[in-house]
């Protein structure tokens, strides 16, 4: 079964992710804040990672930079309130760049492409 | 609108084969020309040509280059927004040092985003030529590129030391060889390759764009040369753009001092009564670090038979030598360099407070900083016997490195 680490400092979004992309047929883990991302990214070594930028401890963008270092194939999707931020040079190293909202069909849908990259890199 | 430059100035250099002048500093901290230090030639050029906003990326034995820049460049401006910064490799994404030109980049994309300039003009640390970069970022916007890499023409058989860039009759690069045995010539010139020079200008987006995809990708060394370059042909814009010399000569000058016979060769072209690469031109000054030290001096003029002549010939003398009573000839002396009685020092170079004791014999050597040869002492008349004790290049050059103390 596939991984998905998700990232976000909204517990009850961190809920809905759970609960939808278990439906998805993902296994999901949950982190609060960048810091404990690292620490469940190093022991969990998940598929993917959907990933909020505004969070406390650490933000997104510094565990992105963090988790690149330690493996930089790693897919990230970072999933955030805040369109600025694709502006920001630290945010182009995630695969996908997502604008937070409470149907996560996009979301998804970019799990999925992400996955499928990663599956073909694999092969060639 | 005025484009914001921005100079990442690649200064990591090891230079193995220019040990055992690296054995205590990065390549582009080695003296050259007596005064100087190589990155002072990068550096001039961008002064030269107005580009005031530089990151040098530092990483091994990078203490006598800090201590250089900080000595010698500290002159930019922050109420202009004018900015040198001395930037060591900070295993800020992960725990390699740069794993190559690309990586330096890619390592350091937080300080692009801290500056956003509109273009990045990458440069190498450790070559020696004259360039007006502004003339290349002007012929970059002219061609709207994404990516301009300066080239300059070579002879077809130098091909195996160089990228080589194929470009088409535009000057677009349609493919790159890393040191090809048989290359592609410049349409029109059978005898001619472009060779790449290291300087990239970039438009910033791009640029960011690249290094991460080439980060990501495991198979690529994380050179520009061989793995951006070739990567962007398909797909970008990119410009080959043959360097214009401010040097004025019939031939370009352009050297990557890359071995010791290289160093040497060209050292020894300074002290020629016509020398290639002209130091005195008023137009395109190189600037380095000046001590506040007093002039050279030459003592002893003893018109007597067995009488003793300090005297320098075809030499360039830095400050604060003292030639007593012995004689130079075709040969640089640093600063500080001490030269006793009823010696000579021939087709040699000194590096700053060298100490030459009295009837010494020196003969095609270099010499670093802080050595005292000792009374009576012969360096380079003996090859077997200088090999015993110090490095002796292919050529015949004794080189006797920084620590070394004779007896």
């Amino acid at each position: 079964m596939e991984k998905v680490l998700c990232v976000d400092d909204d517990l009850s979004l961190l809920r809905l992710y759970q609960d939808e992309l278990r439906e998805e047929g993902y296994k999901v883990i949950l982190a609060k804040d960048g810091k404990e991302a690292l620490a469940k990214f190093e022991k969990e070594k998940p598929q993917v990672v959907v990933m909020d930028i505004r969070m406390p401890v650490m933000d997104g963008i510094e565990t992105l930079t963090t988790m690149m270092g330690k493996d930089r194939q790693v897919p990230v999707i970072l999933n955030t309130a805040y369109p600025q931020y694709r502006d920001n040079f630290m945010t182009w190293g995630a695969e996908a760049y997502v604008i937070k909202s409470s149907d996560l069909t996009e979301l998804k849908q970019k799990i999925r492409e992400v996955l499928n990259k990663r599956k073909k890199r694999a092969k060639s | 609108m005025v484009e914001r430059i921005v100079g990442m100035v690649l200064a990591g250099g090891k230079g193995e084969r220019l040990y055992p002048l690296t054995q205590d500093r990065a390549k582009p901290a080695v003296p050259f020309g007596g005064k100087y230090r190589i990155i002072d030639f990068t550096l001039s050029n961008c002064l030269n040509s107005g580009i005031r906003r530089l990151n040098l990326l530092t990483q091994y034995k990078s203490l006598s280059l800090n201590r250089h820049i900080m000595q010698g460049w500290n002159i930019f401006n922050p109420e202009l927004e004018e900015y040198i910064n001395l930037i060591p490799a900070q295993q800020r994404v992960g725990e390699d040092w740069y794993l190559g030109t690309a990586d330096a980049i890619y390592q350091n994309i937080y300080v692009l985003q801290m500056d956003r300039p509109d273009l990045v003009l990458i440069l190498s640390g450790d070559h020696i030529y004259k360039m007006n970069y502004m003339e290349m970022i002007a012929y970059h916007k002219e061609n709207r590129a994404d990516l301009t890499a300066g080239v300059i023409e070579m002879d077809k058989n130098l091909s195996r030391h160089f990228g080589v860039l194929q470009v088409d009759e535009e000057f677009r690069i349609v493919g790159f060889e890393e040191k090809p045995e048989i290359p592609k010539t410049i349409p029109g010139h059978p005898d001619l390759i472009l060779a790449n020079m290291g300087v990239y200008v970039f438009n910033t987006e791009i640029l960011v764009r690249r290094v991460i995809e080439d980060a990501k990708d495991p198979d690529s060394q994380h050179d520009f040369g061989k793995n951006v370059i070739p990567a962007m042909v398909p797909q970008d814009r990119v410009y080959a753009y043959s360097f214009r010399d401010e040097n004025k000569k019939t031939a370009k000058y352009w050297r990557d001092i890359g071995t010791l016979d290289a160093y040497y060769e060209a050292s020894m072209d300074l002290v020629a009564i016509d020398p290639v690469f002209n130091l005195y031109d008023q137009e395109w000054p190189i600037r380095t670090y000046h001590p506040p030290i007093p002039p050279s001096k030459t003592v002893f003029f003893e018109e007597y038979e067995g009488g003793r002549i300090g005297g320098v010939y075809d030499s360039l003398v830095s400050g604060d030598c003292i030639i007593s009573g012995g004689k130079v000839i075709r040969s640089i002396l640093s600063p500080k360099v001490r030269i006793h009685s009823h010696s000579e020092v021939r087709d040699s170079i000194l590096m700053d407070g060298a100490d030459v004791g009295r009837h010494v014999r020196v003969n095609r050597a270099i010499v670093d900083k802080g050595i005292r040869i000792p009374d009576g002492y012969k360096i380079g008349f003996n090859l077997q016997e200088d090999a015993q004790k110090f490095m002796v290049t292919e050529s015949g050059i004794v080189v006797i490195s920084k620590g070394t103390i004779l007896s």
